[in-house]
């Protein structure tokens, strides 16, 4: 589902969001920090400072539903992974350097297109907590008309 | 406390990318990247739709939406809960939307293919500060171009427009009225970087007449109708705002066009437009009168939220009044040349002795291009090329250095249109271009529509194909 070529571009200088939705089908989403794909590229770790996720978990947990987006600053390049909710933990503190790695990484990103890094400044990295989704389809997202179509 | 719409304000100028958030009728969910929210009213946002994807599909199964805006200012994120209420597919707002996309695009040299489809209308049912965004705690002392130095500035009091408006009434002529318009809106306004463009004598094209604040006049810089920030605008006839990040995106996008694009690299003489090498806001509003497009005012900026909504509306009103001053004073010196003496008798001394003989420049007429290189040197083209040329050549042949704008009105050699020949705005820009180029000759006001050609060297004159 995920190849090397595509967990190598979520993992790094991109901006993360996680879109749900409750029983009444009304949307909710939040910002992600950081992403690890699974060795297997069917299975993604998806990290949101715990203030983030408090939206978005009750509704995982009622249906399991997931919609990741990637979008990297410089060029646009976006995509977006769907997802079923497998479970939830907190992040452990061996993982925090890597996920403080991704986000520094996105916005140094940023900034390469003129947005200072102090807007984010106090955006809260820790504590976190680690959402594990099942992959069930990747579409891609670059603005253009090709937006939207399945990369697989 | 929920927030304003209007509070938001600098949420909605598509400085950074914003949040899609919306959900199929079977109860996937879906995100994406949204370039801009445009504020409608004070519970009403729209969201541009381009293209046919997901989130258009959802939201017509499914009416509910979200989106996450950041404020470029603070970097605090908002969420709006919204309810889809309808499209349009005409009317100020879409017309507002749709420039602001064909300017960008125009940009990108990929005009056309970004097309806005329809202005999508969404209510906001609520603002909900987004708490893993919250605000940076900017202190005076921390100032990027992010921050917005010139956010509510009061610009637009009472006496800055009374001192515009009496700086302009003291102009006599055209060239004195454009750059009073320019000192005016940096002395009054604070915009100091500005340029004036008018239609040239080619269909489609416009030609940079006045600028202030660049290094270079850039007087004879042209554009076609249709790119560009004053190209687009003289198209849509309409004001456009562009912000920031976007206009910042797309720029490496214009230079891969105009570097692939072999007719523009056909264009080899051209004089670059002036401007800043990457202005993060750019403001530009036709100058009409009665539907006529008498020219572009152009504002820029290196600040990446420079020019607000307040200001386009201003600037608009304000380019209504500019053109009817601009059309006013040609008018005025038309009529005043009737009046204006007869050229004088050659003046062979006067202009021999005029010249300190520093060596000749060769003076260069290409009867293809219609246009003057000097001393190989590209110096411009089209109808203030051929007024140059027909100057020199009947000063070489008469010794005559005087003229009045009425005989190069009846020179059937320069075949100006019997109206709207624009011949001031194109003997301003000949003095500026030469000001700038070629300061040996000068083009120097001798009263009311006469003038002068001054000449500091010797000059050979050459035709070639």
């Amino acid at each position: 589902m995920i190849d090397a070529d595509l967990a190598a571009f979520v993992q790094e200088r991109v901006g993360i969001h996680v879109g749900t939705r409750n029983q009444r089908f009304e949307p909710n989403g939040a910002r992600a920090l950081a992403v690890r794909v699974e060795h297997d590229g069917a299975h993604l770790v998806v990290y949101l400072a715990e203030v983030a996720a408090k939206r978005i978990v009750p509704d995982l947990e009622a249906n399991g539903q997931a919609a990741v987006s990637f979008g990297r600053p410089i060029d646009d390049k976006a995509c977006q992974i769907k997802g079923t909710f497998i479970s939830l933990r907190s992040a452990s503190p061996e993982e925090r350097a890597e996920i403080v790695a991704q986000f520094e990484s996105f916005l140094t990103n940023l900034e390469e297109i003129g947005i200072p890094r102090r807007l984010a400044q106090r955006w809260p990295t820790w504590p976190c907590v680690a959402i594990r989704l099942k992959a069930t389809a990747v579409f891609t997202q670059t603005p253009g008309p090709g937006a939207g179509e399945p990369v697989r | 406390m929920t927030p304003s719409l209007e509070s938001l304000a600098t949420c909605f100028q598509g400085l950074l990318p914003a949040q899609l958030y919306t959900c199929s009728r079977d109860g996937i969910p879906n995100a994406a990247y949204l370039s801009h929210v445009d504020y409608v009213d004070s519970s009403h946002v729209a969201l541009s739709f381009q293209f046919f994807n997901k989130s258009h599909r959802n939201i017509a199964e499914n009416r509910h939406a979200l989106v996450m805006v950041p404020d470029p200012d603070t970097g605090q994120g908002w969420q709006l809960r919204l309810l889809y209420v309808r499209s349009e597919t005409s009317g100020p707002l879409f017309d507002r939307m749709s420039l602001r996309i064909e300017a960008i695009a125009s940009y990108c040299g990929l005009k056309g293919i970004f097309k806005l489809r329809a202005a999508d209308i969404y209510e906001v049912l609520a603002v909900e500060a987004v708490p893993e965004e919250p605000a940076d705690a900017v202190g005076p002392d921390v100032k990027d171009d992010l921050t917005p130095t010139a956010a509510p500035d009061p610009v637009f009091t009472l006496k800055a427009l009374q001192d515009f408006s009496a700086r302009l009434q003291c102009a006599d002529c055209l060239e004195m009225l454009m750059d009073s318009i320019l000192a005016g809106l940096e002395e009054s306004f604070g915009f100091k970087n500005s340029m004036i463009l008018v239609p040239a004598e080619e269909e489609g094209v416009l030609v940079t007449i006045a600028t202030r604040g660049y290094g270079e006049n850039g007087a004879g810089a042209e554009v076609r109708i249709g790119e560009g920030i004053a190209g687009i605008v003289a198209e849509a006839r309409k004001p456009i705002r562009i912000s920031g990040l976007m206009r910042g995106m797309l720029y490496a996008l214009a230079m891969h066009k105009e570097a692939s694009d072999p007719a523009l690299a056909l264009r080899r003489r051209r004089i670059p437009l002036p401007g800043h090498a990457n202005p993060e806001s750019q403001l530009g509003v036709p100058l009409l009168v009665r539907g006529d497009l008498v020219g572009v005012l152009v504002l820029e900026s290196e600040v990446r939220y420079r020019f607000h909504e307040e200001d386009k509306t201003l600037i608009e009103l304000l380019g209504s009044y500019l053109a009817i001053a601009i059309q006013n004073i040609q008018m005025h010196e038309r009529s005043a040349e009737v009046a204006a003496e007869a050229p004088r008798e050659p003046r062979v001394n006067d202009a021999e002795a005029s010249a300190s003989r520093n060596g000749p420049r060769e003076v260069a007429y290409y009867t293809a291009d219609e246009c003057i290189l000097v001393d190989g040197e590209y110096l411009i083209r089209s109808l203030p090329a051929k007024i140059l040329w027909r100057l020199l050549t009947i000063r070489e042949s008469t010794g005559r250095d005087e003229f009045t704008n009425r005989e190069l009105r009846l020179d059937k050699s320069l075949n100006l249109p019997e109206w709207k020949d624009n011949l001031e705005s194109r003997l301003l820009l000949l003095r500026r271009r030469l000001e700038q180029k070629c300061p040996e000759f000068r083009i120097a006001p001798r009263g009311r529509g006469r003038f002068a050609l001054e000449l500091t060297c010797d000059v050979v004159l050459r035709t070639k194909q």
